[in-house]
């Protein structure tokens, strides 16, 4: 009788479950909310920082403003390191994550990728007079490479320079430019854009021959909003069709038209 | 080169105004808090009620043997995934709280020890003049012990205030986070831009400092004790 | 078990635990030899502060104000990118050596606060005592002085080896792989917080307790038991 019951209840609260969900998907929330809550991280010029009037901008975050014009919301970002990202994801404190994030095989097993949104080439850098020439005079004992700590950087090191010493840099691109730049590094690898913008900074730094890797960008949400996900990769291949997609990247990405606007 | 950096430190200057305030609001409510709830600690510990002394040393011993990052993290990111819906806080409310509790660790054993300070006499004294324990605690105890605390309570202040740098992981726009977003615009200046948060900051810190010299000299200061 | 495994996979931090072990190695490598180099650094600032020659407090009273009032962060940089210009042989040095210096730089100030702390509760009798058998200065601070400045200045100790040892997390800025990079390093992998940080909490949990339970051992067996009895 009491597991009659207890069957009872849990088809009603099912049920209910189900009908709760039905109603209510995140997609709903984000609109009765009124609000694209968008986890950002501002690791540099060209994809996410923030501009000489203070307003946060860049290839990211220009898609990420795009999405809620179109969806007829307000953008509400929320600035994160690169180590609480996908946590404040996981936590449901944003609805996705705008960033340079490559979809690993292991961040797929947690998150739910959109289609790639733009690709990131990966290149080393070293100092004008040192005498490499491409990324590969840079697989050498003896020689240390910098990259940002934990990021898919450091593994294009352990993968392409094996030989060389990998230096991990807690304090994001810029301590690894400064590095590199002050002697203390003979080689760092990150990708073409943050290299670009460095190598126009500091004076005596050159890119390296070679792309290293040509890694997929995407968006991420929670590992359950399966709507967000569809509606993200049908938002790709509409501002495919559109160009609008194609003119941010070569604004952001492919050009340093960028530059006078923002810099 | 002066012009160079003066025109960095100008065109910068909004930007960690702003994280700044920021800073200086965190920081303030983080100690005031901090302070009240490591004051309630203190006092009880200090009155050795059996059970509670042991579960107040190992709150005390928990937040100061881990890193205060990870304390935050625990409460901004660990705590909504127990499903408990008021334990999901926005950035502010977990960087308050976790900075508070934080604080508090200190601040307990801080007063404790200062209540230890206080000359056994006293408190005899007023138990033959007839006054309850929480009077003697009240009257006679507390007065004394709290000027003992001054002294260090500001040193724990000023490390309250430097570690309001570890915010930006919950999203808090403070005084570093403000700084390291200027690195990313001029990446070549990156120790002249340190260098700047570094006298921001010694600006907030120092006077805090000196108040405590001064104070010492005029009460004097609690010397810690032994947690357990 | 399986709520366990929800919420803490440690099959997966098993599969880390050689990169936790790393990072424990150079965390403790860091703090041990920070910490006796920042108490011996400490004895000497504190010898300074209590000196009657302005020429030499003054100097050394800015540095100790430099060390409080900024943030650990900027002194590393410093450390890092300074030192090889001011001093050339520095250049060759470790990351590592690099840690330590600036570690041992930012700590021995409050070392050297709490032992001036302690050098002036000694009482002023047993100095002049001290002296009226005899002894040079160096004998009365080595056998008068300090095991007494040192018994009494051991839990505050304590709380300062305590941040330093958490403060050697920083030293990730410079490329040490310490015990939070291994964390951050699952994390960034396998995407587990929970496992990440949980862990980082209980690493250092762990060495606190050991230095904590070390310290009371030092206590008794420093001062003695008729000294702690006789305390309050």
């Amino acid at each position: 009788m009491l597991n009659l019951r207890k069957t009872f209840l849990g088809v009603v609260a099912a049920c209910l479950g189900i009908a709760g969900a039905a109603k209510a998907d995140e997609m709903d929330e984000i609109l009765k909310r009124g609000e694209l809550r968008v986890a950002v991280q501002s690791q540099g010029a060209p994809v996410s920082f923030v501009n000489k009037k203070g307003e946060r901008t860049g290839l990211a975050v220009e898609l990420a403003k795009m999405m809620a014009t179109d969806l007829g919301v307000k953008v509400v970002f929320q600035d994160y390191d690169w180590k609480g990202l996908i946590p404040a994801l996981q936590a449901g404190k944003v609805d996705m994550i705008a960033a340079d994030m490559t979809p690993t095989p292991q961040r797929a097993a947690q998150l739910l990728f959109s289609r790639p949104m733009f690709y990131q080439e990966t290149v080393a850098v070293a100092l004008k007079d040192s005498p490499a020439k491409s990324f590969q005079d840079l697989n050498k004992s003896g020689l240390n490479l910098g990259a940002t700590q934990a990021s898919s950087y450091g593994e294009a090191i352990k993968r392409f320079m094996p030989q060389a010493t990998l230096k991990e840099f807690a304090g994001g691109t810029a301590a690894v430019a400064q590095a590199l730049s002050a002697g203390r590094l003979d080689g760092a690898v990150s990708d073409l854009g943050n290299v670009s913008n460095f190598v126009r900074e500091f004076g005596n730094l050159k890119i390296l021959d070679g792309v290293i890797t040509r890694e997929p960008l995407a968006f991420a949400v929670q590992a359950n909003h399966f709507h967000l996900k569809h509606w993200l990769d049908n938002y790709v291949e509409l501002i495919t069709a559109d160009r609008r997609l194609d003119k941010q990247v070569e604004y952001w990405w492919n050009s340093s038209a960028w530059e006078k606007d923002h810099k | 080169m002066v012009e160079r950096y003066w025109n960095i430190v100008v065109a910068l200057a909004p930007f960690l105004w702003k994280g700044f305030l920021e800073t200086l609001i965190v920081s303030l409510v983080g100690v005031v808090a901090g302070s009240l709830l490591g004051f309630l600690i203190g006092v009880i510990r200090s009155q050795r009620v059996a059970g509670l002394t042991g579960l107040l040393g190992a709150y005390i011993h928990c937040l100061r043997g881990t890193p205060f990052l990870v304390q935050l993290y625990l409460f901004y990111f660990v705590l909504p995934n127990t499903g408990i819906s008021w334990l999901s806080w926005d950035s502010r409310t977990a960087a308050f709280v976790a900075l508070s509790i934080y604080t508090s660790s200190y601040v307990a054993e801080i007063v404790a020890s200062a209540i230890d300070a206080v000359p056994v006499g006293q408190s005899e004294a007023a138990t033959a003049v007839g006054m309850t324990r929480l009077q003697r605690l009240w009257h006679v105890v507390l007065p004394q012990a709290l000027k003992l605390t001054v002294a260090p309570m500001s040193g724990v202040y000023v490390m309250i205030i430097k570690s309001t740098a570890i915010l930006s992981v919950v999203g808090i726009s403070e005084l570093t986070r403000q700084g390291e977003i200027a690195i990313l615009r001029y990446p070549r200046d990156i120790l002249f831009i340190y260098g700047v948060i570094a006298a921001i900051y010694f600006l907030y810190c120092y006077p805090v400092l000196r108040f405590a010299r001064w104070m010492e000299k005029r009460v004097g200061s609690a010397r810690p004790t032994e947690l357990d | 078990m399986s709520w366990i495994l929800d919420f803490y996979n440690y099959k997966i931090v098993a599969q880390y635990l050689d990169r936790f072990a790393t990072g424990m190695a150079a965390t403790l490598t860091a703090a041990g030899i920070s910490l006796v180099l920042s108490v011996l650094l400490g004895i000497l600032i504190a010898l300074v502060m209590l000196s009657k020659k302005a020429w030499l407090r003054r100097p050394v009273a800015a540095y100790v104000a430099f060390i409080r009032a900024t943030p650990l962060l900027v002194q590393i940089y410093l450390v890092y990118y300074g030192l090889p210009a001011l001093l050339p042989f520095a250049k060759s040095w470790s990351d590592m050596a690099f840690g330590v210096a600036a570690l041992t730089l930012n700590s021995a100030p409050y070392m050297g606060e709490i032992i001036r702390a302690g050098i002036e509760s000694v009482p002023r009798g047993q100095f002049e005592a001290a002296k009226g058998l005899g002894m040079t200065y160096p004998q009365r601070l080595r056998y008068v002085v300090l095991p007494q400045a040192f018994a009494i200045t051991l839990p505050p100790l304590l709380g300062q080896t305590a941040v330093l040892i958490k403060d050697t997390s920083l030293l990730s800025i410079i490329t040490v792989f310490e015990f939070t990079s291994a964390g951050i390093l699952l994390n960034s992998e396998r995407v587990r917080p929970n496992e990440s940080f949980l862990t980082i909490a209980l690493g250092y949990l762990a060495i606190y307790l050991v230095v904590l339970l070390l310290t009371n051992k030092a206590r008794a067996a420093l001062a003695g038991p008729a000294w702690n009895a006789g305390g309050r």
